[in-house]
């Protein structure tokens, strides 16, 4: 059963990073390869004020989404000047960039030698770090993010964000400013990516580079792909379906190494089968041009 | 000492050069990114490895025996893969990620079959380098040197003599033109598919005499071929050498000034860069 609640809390918070994912990529057409640097960024962040400074988890929850958000920012200014295939490749190269300075920037975060001993989450003295306690968390958390992203997608400016997906002249040719409104999703995505970074990181305790890795952002891709781009519900079925296939290979009794790369094979064979016959996903209302 | 980190970079940019000419070849007719060219690399590798350690074959057939294997596999790629989509016109996007998918599944695939640890292809005694004014020269690293200025200058006559190379540049020019003149664009999308592969899998042979073999070989590789080909001009083959000469010298004389370990994000800084301020790379030209 404690297995159980934990594959959940780890399917919870992958669901918030295929939701935020999907807001830049099924919404706004932007294929983004780089999603697990602001995912890397929030749980440093939050665990190193924590660590260093003694900061309520909660308030780095919104540090490390500030943070995630800020460095959407930085990313996304240059790269978003940048379309399709390059644009791809450009956040792609962000994804390393972060991923190397988390684990050569040894004198500040440890590299490889990660950060142990983050502290949990609690609430008015009472400890949230129990299982249960924590799946409720996640819980409510990702049903208030999945709420304030289906508002964005649902409000005048998610329609104006799938213009811009589907027709980007058109939609400058109406006036639309539409670098900002790229730029301003970026950002959005990274925000929400934060939170699931500073959650990963105070529920697990422990946080080293290998965990945000350009395969983690692919996985992230894989399960808004999965899903269905541009489908909410969808990427609930992409997180859940692609975080317990995996587990099953533990049960049919693959020692942990090679479970790793039969999950990793299987990632790979699903992408390939996806974009070969049925790149919109199974609930997807869009394809990459 | 400078003289030591001149060898070294020529030695890195022979090797790069080998894998980008083989990318560029490969872009130049199916115009998208294939990643899945830093998985043929590795295979070829590990293919030279169970033939010359595992079956004792001498190493020049091992060598040959591998870029033969690497060419069909690349091929192989491409009739399962990619000639699908491109008979569902499918995006160069979907096809970068489908490519990527490939990538991870034969990356893994390989360390499934070898497992994760190192392995070496040196045997025998270390034997001691030549000096050259003051700086040491294995002879491996000659024979990389020879090996991969040969097949540079082969693959350039190639594809500026032969008929097969002339299709190969018209097809990079101008696909729909070519076709019109009666060449067969299949055909030479699979040509090119075994020649890039072929060369990814000689560049990783060569690698692992000089280092090691790992499974994850083919990333780093993968993003050097993919780096120097667009800092190069993409589609052109002398602009693939000179990104590559770029790259492994910035690499070696980096070094003074920073940690080895930042090697990948100095090469995608360089990226970046070139992205935003000159995207058609050195010596390509702006797309219309």
């Amino acid at each position: 059963m404690e297995y159980l609640f934990h594959i959940f809390i780890i399917a919870g918070i992958y669901y918030i990073l295929a939701l935020s994912l999907n807001l830049i990529v099924g919404y706004t057409g932007l294929p983004s390869l780089g999603h697990a640097a602001f995912y890397c960024i929030g749980a440093y962040t939050s665990s190193l004020l924590a660590l260093r400074f003694g900061v309520s988890p909660w308030i780095g929850l919104l540090a490390g989404a500030i943070f995630a958000a800020v460095l959407g920012l930085l990313i996304g200014a240059p790269s978003l000047r940048l379309k399709g295939d390059y644009l791809a490749l450009a956040t792609f190269g962000f994804g390393v960039i972060v991923y190397q300075i988390a684990l050569n920037w040894v004198s500040f975060t440890r590299g490889p030698m990660g950060l142990p001993g983050i502290p949990g989450y609690s609430l008015f003295g009472f400890d949230l770090s129990q299982l249960w306690v924590f799946l409720i968390l996640v819980v409510i958390l990702s049903i208030a993010c999945f709420f304030i992203i289906n508002r964005i997608v649902n409000s005048p400016f998610g329609r104006v964000l799938r213009a811009v997906r589907d027709d980007e002249i058109a939609a400058k040719s109406l006036g639309k400013d539409t670098i900002k409104y790229k730029l301003l999703v970026f950002v959005i995505g990274a925000f929400f990516a934060g939170i699931a970074g500073s959650l990963y990181a105070h529920y697990i305790t422990f946080i080293d580079p290998s965990s945000f890795t350009v395969m983690e952002s692919v996985a992230i891709l894989l399960m808004v792909i999965f899903g269905g781009m541009a489908s909410l519900s969808g990427s609930l079925v992409g997180a859940v379906v692609l975080i317990f296939v995996p587990e099953i290979l533990r049960f049919i009794g693959l020692p942990s190494s090679i479970a790793a790369q039969v999950r990793q094979m299987l990632y790979g064979a699903i992408l390939v089968a996806f974009m070969l016959w049925r790149p919109q996903g199974i609930f997807g209302k869009y394809r990459f041009k | 000492m400078i003289i030591q980190v001149l060898i070294n970079s020529l030695i890195a940019t022979s090797i790069y050069s080998l894998i980008t000419l083989g990318f560029v070849v490969i872009y130049r007719t199916v115009r998208f990114f294939h990643f899945a060219h830093g998985a043929v690399y590795a295979m070829g590798a590990y293919v030279a490895y169970s033939l010359f350690i595992g079956a004792g074959v001498p190493f020049v057939f091992a060598l040959l025996l591998a870029a033969l294997f690497a060419g069909f596999f690349g091929i192989t790629i491409d009739r399962m893969i990619y000639l699908p989509m491109r008979r569902k016109k499918s995006s160069s996007l979907v096809m970068m990620l489908a490519s990527f998918g490939a990538f991870i599944f034969i990356e893994n695939l390989i360390a499934f079959i070898y497992g994760n640890q190192i392995l070496t292809m040196r045997t025998g005694p270390i034997r001691e380098g030549w000096h050259v004014l003051g700086a040491i020269i294995t002879p491996i690293q000659t024979m990389i040197l020879i090996v991969a200025n040969v097949l540079m200058v082969l693959l350039w006559l190639f594809i500026q003599r032969t008929k097969l190379g002339k299709a190969m540049r018209a097809v990079a020019d101008d696909p729909i033109a070519a076709s019109v003149v009666g060449i067969n664009p299949e055909k030479t999308i699979l040509w090119s598919f075994f020649i890039g592969s072929s060369l990814a899998g000689i560049a990783g042979v060569l690698v692992s005499l000089e280092t090691n073999l790992e499974p994850t070989m083919g990333f780093s590789a993968l993003l050097k071929g993919i780096i120097a080909a667009i800092v190069g001009g993409i589609v052109s083959i002398p602009g693939a050498v000179l990104g590559a000469l770029l790259l492994g010298f910035a690499e070696n004389f980096g070094i003074w000034f920073i940690p080895a370990g930042w090697k990948d994000a100095i090469a995608f800084a360089i990226l970046i860069i070139f992205l935003l301020f000159r995207p058609q790379g050195i010596l390509g030209v702006k797309e219309k």
